[in-house]
């Protein structure tokens, strides 16, 4: 997926000894960017197969999620391996700690995924009323911008991704209020079920959000002892 | 909103020398307490200030300024040749056995000026006692080894109390109470080494220097003499000079790392970091402890 033969190692300190330990740790990083892209591509096409309303397409997200399960747990086996093998600390330590709450992030964002589109299995299609579309759609795509910051700051381990991030994730709620306001507005047209769907797939699109804006403070924790904003 | 969410270039994976930076400065920015803690209840019992060794004309330690704090475990770690070993000794004036041996800059007990005149380096042994890396006990019984040091010093009271309670301490009691008069060499390592703490805590010290005391011992010994130095630290401020690491991480409570210049082929040790162990070892301060405790450099 990712060509990984040249990259640069994690970090810029010197690196006279454990060239082998090194590489595990540079091999976890690269292999958690590649399980965030393949997690952030089935949200991107959850987001779209939900918001343009594609029953057609409800059934490959499911399937993707497999992959995405399986990785998760072969990548989590990786990480406790060198954590009870190699006793690392300071940095590496931070890293492979972040390591496993990431890859929990990353595996719940996936099933918001496959929860979005099993919204609209259950309704049958969006409702009609384009202002509802338009604002989902608003929401998708914050949401997804937001889940991004996080495989972003994996793949470049900057901190300020992380600092920033609380504040990027602001659109998404503020998306999210509205669109449960509109729904609120216009349940009797509706309907109960449709209305609690639509309830549903906003809470999922900013636990999404939520779950990239953790991904980042992780890696600003990786990086700098700290976590945001914590002193 | 017209923006696009990342790109997939952003996504490839390109960590740089500019985010380490960066990461640096936001490091360098928070504040560092250095040897504080949450918690700063015991007090300063050993106080070595600006402390420089010399033998001869070598330099072997430069300018050491450690507070140690009492009932606490302060381990000194660091490559070879750091000067870890030489500040420990230095602390109860075994340096002195060394003739040209000379120690520049303050070490207080309790306030008291060790290297005042007037201080009688006998007498600041049996207040700062010793535990060598290799069990060393007399060719004697195992009574006579806990015995001697204090017959020497002139005590009056019950021998036999002092010996059980010296054994009890030293969690060695119940496997010796019954060959008392067998000679020390028949114990095993770890149980001579818990021999020569019992000895070191006969004499009534309350601060235990301990040098790599665990590292000729196998890895059952050294948790046994690991989980005796938690016990004793609620009665006695233990130094410990230790080559492991993870014992360090293990045991105490705040971690000395010291480094070494190397200048025209000779080494000078001094302190880098100096803190709480569960600081050091998770977020150390110096990028110089980061590369030695990860391994990467040392």
């Amino acid at each position: 997926m990712v060509d990984t033969h040249d990259l640069p190692q994690h970090n810029n300190i010197q690196t006279d000894l454990r060239h082998h330990y090194d590489d595990e740790l540079e091999e976890i990083r690269t292999e958690l960017v590649e399980f965030g892209t393949m997690v952030l591509t089935n949200v991107r096409h959850a987001g779209e197969v939900v918001t343009e309303s594609i029953l057609d397409q409800i059934d490959d997200v499911r399937q993707a999620d497999k992959p995405i399960n399986a990785r998760y747990k072969a990548l989590e086996t990786k990480v406790f391996e060198i954590l009870a093998l190699q006793q690392p600390v300071a940095r590496d330590l931070r890293f492979l700690v972040a390591s496993t709450r990431i890859l929990y992030e990353l595996e719940r964002s996936g099933d918001l995924a496959v929860n979005l589109v099993k919204q609209l299995d259950r309704l049958d299609g969006l409702p009609s009323d384009q202002q509802i579309r338009s604002m989902l759609a608003q929401l998708s795509q914050s949401a997804a911008k937001t889940f991004a910051l996080g495989v972003e700051a994996i793949a470049t381990m900057d901190p300020e991704i992380g600092i920033g991030a609380e504040a990027a994730d602001e659109e998404t709620d503020d998306l999210t209020a509205d669109l449960y306001r509109l729904v609120t507005e216009r349940q009797e047209s509706l309907g109960l079920e449709t209305s609690v769907a639509l309830f549903r797939m906003g809470r999922f699109f900013e636990r999404i959000a939520d779950h990239g804006v953790n991904i980042a403070e992780d890696i600003t924790f990786v990086a700098t002892g700290a976590f945001p904003n914590e002193d | 909103m017209t923006e696009e969410p990342t790109t997939d270039e952003q996504l490839a994976p390109r960590p740089g020398a500019e985010q380490a930076e960066l990461a640096a400065e936001i490091r360098a920015e928070r504040k560092r307490v250095t040897g504080g803690t949450p918690d700063d209840a015991h007090d300063v019992i050993i106080e070595l200030d600006n402390v420089d060794v010399y033998y001869g004309d070598f330099h072997a330690v430069d300018s050491v300024t450690i507070p140690v704090r009492e009932k606490e475990i302060t381990a000194f770690i660091g490559p070879s040749g750091c000067g870890k070993s030489t500040v420990l000794r230095s602390i109860n004036r075994m340096n002195d056995l060394i003739e040209s041996a000379r120690v520049e800059g303050r070490i207080a007990y309790h306030g008291v000026d060790l290297y005042g005149s007037g201080v009688d380096p006998v007498e600041v042994r049996r207040h700062i006692g010793m535990v060598f890396q290799k069990p060393n006990p007399f060719p004697k019984s195992i009574y006579d080894n806990i015995a001697f040091g204090p017959k020497i010093a002139g005590f009056k009271g019950d021998m036999d109390d002092l010996v059980e309670s010296s054994l009890q301490r030293a969690a060695l009691w119940d496997e010796v109470k019954d060959k008392l008069d067998e000679s020390a060499f028949a114990l095993s390592g770890g149980q001579q080494q818990r021999l020569c703490i019992a000895r070191a805590i006969a004499t009534s010290p309350d601060v235990l220097l301990m040098d790599e005391p665990a590292s000729a011992l196998d890895p059952i010994a050294t948790l046994r003499i690991e989980d005796l130095m938690y016990e004793l630290k609620q009665e006695y401020t233990i130094i410990i000079v230790t080559h492991n690491m993870q014992q360090a991480a293990r045991v105490s409570d705040r971690t000395a790392f010291f480094s070494v210049d190397v200048n025209e082929g000779k080494r000078t040790g001094r302190l880098v970091e100096f803190t709480e162990t569960a600081k050091l070892f998770t977020d150390p301060a110096e990028q110089e402890t980061e590369d030695y405790i990860t391994g990467r450099f040392g």
